[in-house]
Order: C-alpha cells, then sequence, then structure tokens
C-alpha cells in the first residue's frame, strides 16, 4: 500500500480519498461456477430451477429448487491441502470455492500475493449455525445439544486461504453478502485492510425450505419448476429458493494499478436502511427501500438519469415486488421509466443470504457484456410493478453504470451501485 | 497494494460512547423478561414483541433499553440509528427443539419464525423493529469473537457515514452466555446460564465525556494471549465505560480476535477534547 493511499476520510468529510474497485469474482451459482459460464446463461435467459428430491423432510412431495449440483474445485493456486477439507460441511465447500477463485482472478494467491498484505475476509450468512446444527442432527449428531462453541465458518476459511487480515461474518437475511461488500468497502476506507474478499453463499436444507414454505413464501407451482418463478409478473405466487452465491476482491483503486491487476468495476456507490416495521411480515411501504437507493446513487455521484441497469431484488412474492417497484419510482423519480430493470431470481431462484453477492455480479455481467439480462417467465407484467422491464430476452445496451437491490427479513435494505472499469 | 503492505501504525478510529447499558439474566429468569415491561424512561415495546425472539435478542434488547433509561436524551434521536448485532451462538435453543419436533412430526413442525427470529441477523432487526431505527442494522460474528468483531464493524461504519445527519449513531448490542446451556434429548436446558447483554451507542465524533478508540488489527499489536480469559469483555468494557463515567482514568482492554484488536475506553475532560483522531495504516 502506498504512503498517499493509506490516508481515509475524516469524520464529516464527504469526499473519498481512493476508489474502491472490483478485482476478482468468484461465483458458484445454479447456471455455472465461472463469470463467463454465469454471464452467458443470464444473458441466455437459462433457468437454473429444476425438481429436487424432497428426502424424508421434504415439505411437499413433488419439490423444486435451483440447486447447485457439482461443486468446483478449488483452484490450484491457492495451494490448499485436499485433506484439509475433511471436517468442511456442504456450506463451507460451496463458500470456499468462490471465495478460492476470486483471490485467483484477483492475482492475489501465491507468490503473486503483495508480502505482507493484508486482505480480510467478510462473509455474509444468515444462519451458519442454524444449518451447522441441523446438518449435523440430521446425520445422527448431537452438536445442537451440546454447550460447545466451534470456531466459525468465517475463521476455517481465513485460515485455509491464508488469509492475514481481521475476517467476520456479518448478517442481514437476505441481503447479507451484500452487506459483505458494503463492510469491506469502509474498512478499505479506514485503511484496516489492503484488498477484501467480500460476498457470501447459502445451500439448501430442508429446515430453510420448510420455514419459508410453512410461511407461505415459496411459490407452490409445481407442475413446471423453470416456470414458477415469475417476479413482477401479475401471476407470481412467492419465490424459489436456490443456492450458491459469489464472492468479489475489492481493493482501492491506486493499489489495483500499482499491481497493473484488471479491473472489473467499481464499487461507487453504497446505500442502507432499515424499514423498522415487522421482524417477518414484508414492508409494503417503499419509503426507507427508496431511501437506501437514493443513497447509493448519491454516494456514487450520478445521477438518477445516469443510471444504465437496475437489478432488483424482485423475488416474486406479491408484496416485495410491488414495494420494490414503488422503491425504484420513488427514488429514480421522473427518470425511472428510462431505466430499465430486470430480476434475475426467475433464473437463479432465490439464492438467500447468497443472492446480494450473486446479483452484484450479474451486474458486472451488465457492465462487461453492454447487455442486461432479462426477467424470464415475465408473461403478464403486474400493473403495480410498472417499470421498464427487460423481460424474457437480454438487452443490448450501452451500460456505465448499473445498480443492485438487496431487502431482507426484518426490513433490512441495500443498494449497491457499480461504475464500469474506466 | 505493494510488498510490504502493513504499516507498523495501526488503524485507529475512535468514536464517543454516549451511552450504555447492560443486562444480565439467568435462562430461568429470561420469560419474566418477556412480557414487555421496560425500565422506567425507557420506550414502551410493540405488544407481544418478545413473543417468539431468541434468548438472546431479549437481553440484547433489554440491555439497549437500560441504556436509554440511563441516558434518555439519546431516544430523541433513535429514528436515525443503525445496530449491529453481535451475538455469540444466537438461536441455538429454539433451533434444538425445532429438530427435535421435525424429527417427530415431519416438516410441518417447523416454525415460521426460526429463520427470521434465530438467525444471525434477528437481534439487530428486532433492535431496529422495536426502537424504530431507520439506520442499517446488521448481525455480526455469530461465534467466540462476536464482540471483536461487532466493535470493528460498528466503528467502520459510523465512521465511513462520516457523522452524516442520515447516520450519526450506531448501537453495537453484544450477547452472550457465561457457559453455554447443555440441553437433553428432549431440547430442555438442564443447567441454568446467564445470558449476558452489552449495548453501547457510538457516534463518530469521537468528542465525548467517554471515547473508544478501537486500535487495529495491526502486526504492530501483540496477537492475543492464547490462555483464555475468566472474565467477559462484555463484563470489562461495561465496568471501564462506567468507571470513566465517573472520573475514572482510561482502560485498555484486549478482546478476543485472531487478529490482533486493541480496545481502549478514556474518559476525556472538556480540555482534552480535541479534533477526532482518525489514523489509517
Amino acid at each position: 500500500m502506498t504512503p498517499s493511499s493509506a490516508s481515509s476520510p475524516r469524520p464529516g468529510s464527504s469526499t473519498r480519498r481512493d476508489r474502491v474497485v472490483v478485482t476478482g469474482v468468484g461465483v458458484v451459482s445454479p447456471l455455472g461456477h465461472s463469470f463467463p459460464a454465469v454471464a452467458d446463461a443470464l444473458l441466455a435467459g437459462r433457468s437454473g430451477i429444476r425438481a429436487i428430491d424432497p428426502g424424508p423432510y421434504g415439505r411437499a412431495a413433488r419439490q423444486f429448487a435451483a440447486p447447485v449440483e457439482c461443486l468446483p474445485d478449488v483452484p490450484a493456486s491457492c495451494g490448499i491441502d485436499a485433506t484439509a477439507l475433511a471436517d468442511f460441511d456442504r456450506l463451507a465447500r460451496v463458500c470456499l470455492a468462490p471465495a478460492a477463485d476470486a483471490l485467483a482472478d484477483a492475482r492475489l494467491t501465491g507468490a503473486l500475493r503483495p508480502d505482507g498484505a493484508r486482505i480480510g475476509l467478510v462473509l455474509g450468512l444468515g444462519a451458519e449455525h442454524l444449518k451447522a446444527w441441523e446438518l449435523d442432527f440430521l446425520g445422527g449428531g448431537t452438536r445442537v445439544l451440546e454447550p460447545r462453541r466451534d470456531p466459525t465458518l468465517v475463521r476455517r476459511l481465513a485460515a485455509l486461504l491464508g488469509l492475514d487480515g481481521p475476517a467476520v461474518t456479518v448478517a442481514a437475511a437476505c441481503g447479507s453478502s451484500g452487506y459483505a461488500l458494503a463492510v469491506a468497502r469502509a474498512w478499505l476506507d479506514a485503511g484496516r485492510v489492503d484488498a477484501c474478499v467480500a460476498g457470501g453463499c447459502d445451500v439448501l436444507s430442508p429446515t430453510t425450505i420448510a420455514a419459508f414454505y410453512n410461511l407461505r413464501a415459496l411459490s407452490r407451482r409445481d407442475d413446471d419448476p423453470a416456470r414458477a418463478s415469475r417476479p413482477f409478473d401479475r401471476d407470481r405466487d412467492g419465490f424459489v429458493i436456490g443456492e450458491g452465491g459469489a464472492f468479489l476482491v475489492l481493493e482501492r483503486a491506486r493499489d489495483a494499478a500499482s499491481r497493473c491487476v484488471a479491473v472489473r468495476a467499481e464499487l461507487a456507490g453504497v446505500g442502507m436502511s432499515s424499514d423498522a416495521v415487522h421482524m417477518v411480515i414484508p414492508n409494503a411501504e417503499a419509503t426507507q427501500a427508496a431511501r437506501a437507493i437514493t443513497a447509493a446513487v448519491a454516494d456514487a455521484g450520478v445521477a438518477p438519469d445516469e443510471i444504465d441497469y437496475v437489478n432488483a431484488h424482485a423475488a416474486g412474492t406479491p408484496v416485495g415486488d410491488v414495494a420494490e417497484a414503488a422503491a425504484i419510482r420513488l427514488a429514480l423519480g421522473a427518470a425511472t421509466d428510462g431505466v430499465p430493470v430486470s430480476s434475475t431470481k426467475g433464473m437463479t431462484g432465490h439464492l438467500v443470504s447468497g443472492a446480494a453477492a450473486f446479483e452484484a455480479v450479474a451486474c458486472l455481467v451488465a457492465l462487461e457484456r453492454q447487455a442486461l439480462p432479462p426477467t424470464v417467465n415475465l408473461d403478464h407484467p403486474d400493473e403495480q410493478c410498472r417499470l421498464d422491464h427487460v423481460a424474457h430476452v437480454a438487452r443490448p445496451r450501452r451500460v456505465d453504470v448499473a445498480a443492485s437491490n438487496s431487502f431482507g427479513f426484518g426490513g433490512s435494505n441495500l443498494c449497491l451501485v457499480f461504475r464500469r472499469a474506466a | 497494494m505493494t510488498d510490504r503492505a502493513s504499516s507498523a501504525v495501526p488503524p485507529s478510529a475512535t468514536c464517543a460512547i454516549t451511552a450504555h447499558g447492560m443486562c444480565e439474566s439467568r435462562l430461568s429468569t429470561i420469560p419474566a423478561l418477556r412480557d414487555g415491561a421496560v425500565p422506567a424512561g425507557a420506550p414502551a415495546l410493540p405488544p407481544r414483541f418478545l413473543r417468539h425472539c431468541d434468548e438472546h435478542t431479549v437481553v440484547g434488547l433489554r440491555a439497549v433499553l437500560e441504556a436509554i433509561a440511563a441516558t434518555p436524551s439519546v431516544a430523541n434521536d433513535l429514528p436515525q440509528h443503525g445496530v449491529i448485532g453481535a451475538p455469540c451462538q444466537a438461536g441455538r435453543l429454539v433451533t434444538a427443539r425445532s429438530l427435535i419436533q421435525m424429527r417427530q412430526d415431519g416438516p410441518v413442525a417447523i416454525s415460521t419464525h426460526i429463520v427470521p427470529q434465530c438467525s444471525l441477523h434477528s437481534l439487530a432487526g428486532a433492535v431496529s423493529v422495536a426502537l424504530g431505527m431507520h439506520g442499517p442494522h446488521l448481525g455480526v460474528g455469530g461465534g467466540p469473537d462476536a464482540f471483536a468483531e461487532g466493535l470493528m464493524t460498528a466503528v467502520s461504519i459510523v465512521h465511513a457515514a462520516g457523522g452524516a445527519a442520515s447516520l450519526p449513531a450506531v448501537w453495537i448490542v453484544a450477547t452472550e452466555w457465561d457457559e453455554e446451556p447443555s440441553l437433553d434429548a428432549a431440547g430442555q436446558a438442564v443447567n441454568d446460564p446467564v445470558c449476558r447483554g452489552l449495548a453501547l451507542l457510538v457516534d463518530a465524533s469521537g468528542l465525548g465525556e467517554v471515547t473508544l478508540d478501537v486500535h487495529g488489527p495491526s502486526a504492530a499489536l501483540s496477537r492475543p494471549v492464547a490462555a483464555r480469559r475468566r472474565s467477559s469483555p462484555l463484563v470489562d468494557v461495561a465496568r471501564a465505560v462506567s468507571s470513566c463515567r465517573t472520573g475514572g482514568s482510561s482502560v485498555t482492554c484486549h478482546i478476543s480476535a485472531p487478529w490482533p484488536l486493541e480496545v481502549t475506553i478514556a474518559h476525556r475532560t472538556p480540555a482534552s477534547q480535541s479534533t477526532p483522531r482518525w489514523e489509517a495504516a
């Protein structure tokens, strides 16, 4: 880190000292496990949703979801000994591969990593313990009953990846992995790290599926799984749960330039707010969600009509999609009708903790490929969700600025704004 | 980022602690806290708000209410506040009972509350909803190092906001059991441990009677001592804040974390208050 880039904003200052950029991407998803594969699938409108074996604890006789069917290998450049993975459960393995891929993509593995670099890790994951206890219990274990405190997943991941910086887990329900990116950017601003791996992933589990099913949050359209997830459509009836997610490597632009590493995009703006209305029931009122979008756009220093694409959170729930459409309209005002919007959850389902980071990757796809991923299954756009929808097929477009919304249980609102690399 | 990127000078951020509160309750007495009664001077809770909440949430929220009762002036700004909830292994008791029930009765037995009320974000979410806080709320940590992780995240977020009117201050709410509950095969606790919650309200000004310096991580600080501490960092910090409020001298605590982190609680006389310190490596 160069001395001049070491300084950080003083309290009260709104001037950012250095831009924070994305230099690495790793992804594991129902659509593929590499940036090019995911980009191709998103722009082709391909669905990763299919019937799954409900197993002994399946909530419905015919169950469907968006699973990660074949876990990717960890890149050899990370130098991870396979025997070290012996105590890694499925959740840990799903997180490890994209985090390692992101580091490799950012050229921060092995000898390429600058000596003494403080690389942090922020893992966005909402229900780590619940899933670890559940996996163990359903396999015959009794960990959930025992008075033990095991090391958290983020500790084990940081150790395995050889990351010396701080490592924390953050959770904001379905916005968790997006908040991980926001925290990583704050650490970079504060000089607490030189680079940071941030994002998150999630996995399917019987308890989670049952909880969302019992809540009537999941789609029950089991006759045609690939058409079940219908964001913004008038016939939507809930979301389809999925698994996977993504990790990004963030660092200061000056540091990326000094390492001569390719910059994929700038994380230009972050906006966060809370509804403070209810722990479970989605908020139909758009004020606070709009506040998060407005804050992110202002933080990025762009005007609403400079936004070229919004990747909506829209999961396909009756209340949530309408509220988000209203929030976008409230935040972007007169510019709304000129800003294309899509939800990639029609293809991937809802990746829960991993959704926000995956959808940040969808924004990077739009910036890199200069094309917008579509909202599939949007046969009859809901009149209450009136926006410039990118329906059914990808739309070529010049994209310099892309925003991604994420909302979660408890009224957590997040908007991230990405700017195309110069 | 060139070779030898880390500087010898650890990054540091100073915040003012404008309110603090603590709650300790045995597992057996937590049901009494769910009745919704609040300390005198604290805001009322929505009806039956705590009915489905995890024990960590009940105790953590009570710590926030104690802090507000002790410093009522902070209640005026609650709508602008953010919340960092840092529980250690929250939700285990409810999860255990749910899993046992699911094995008996199938997935229909899984409560719709388990994800929203027993996840890492639940404590922060409940504080935000109960007290109408519209700043960001997020759960941090979840394991044995939750307090350190929460402290570092909170000061980073509040400083990133730069004291903006939209986020003038953030609550750090950390919770832990003094010893983890032991559960029998039916999921019932066979011991009666104490659940402890500490709430600190911090702002980025660094100007105030009591300040919090979060120093690190950096190789310049020594690694934490491997031997386990007998006292709780939540208790240590609460005592230090109380002491400084009454004019006591500064206290430096080394908070348990795999990366070196130092926390200094200081009493500032008006004469010693100066420009907020904001250093970075």
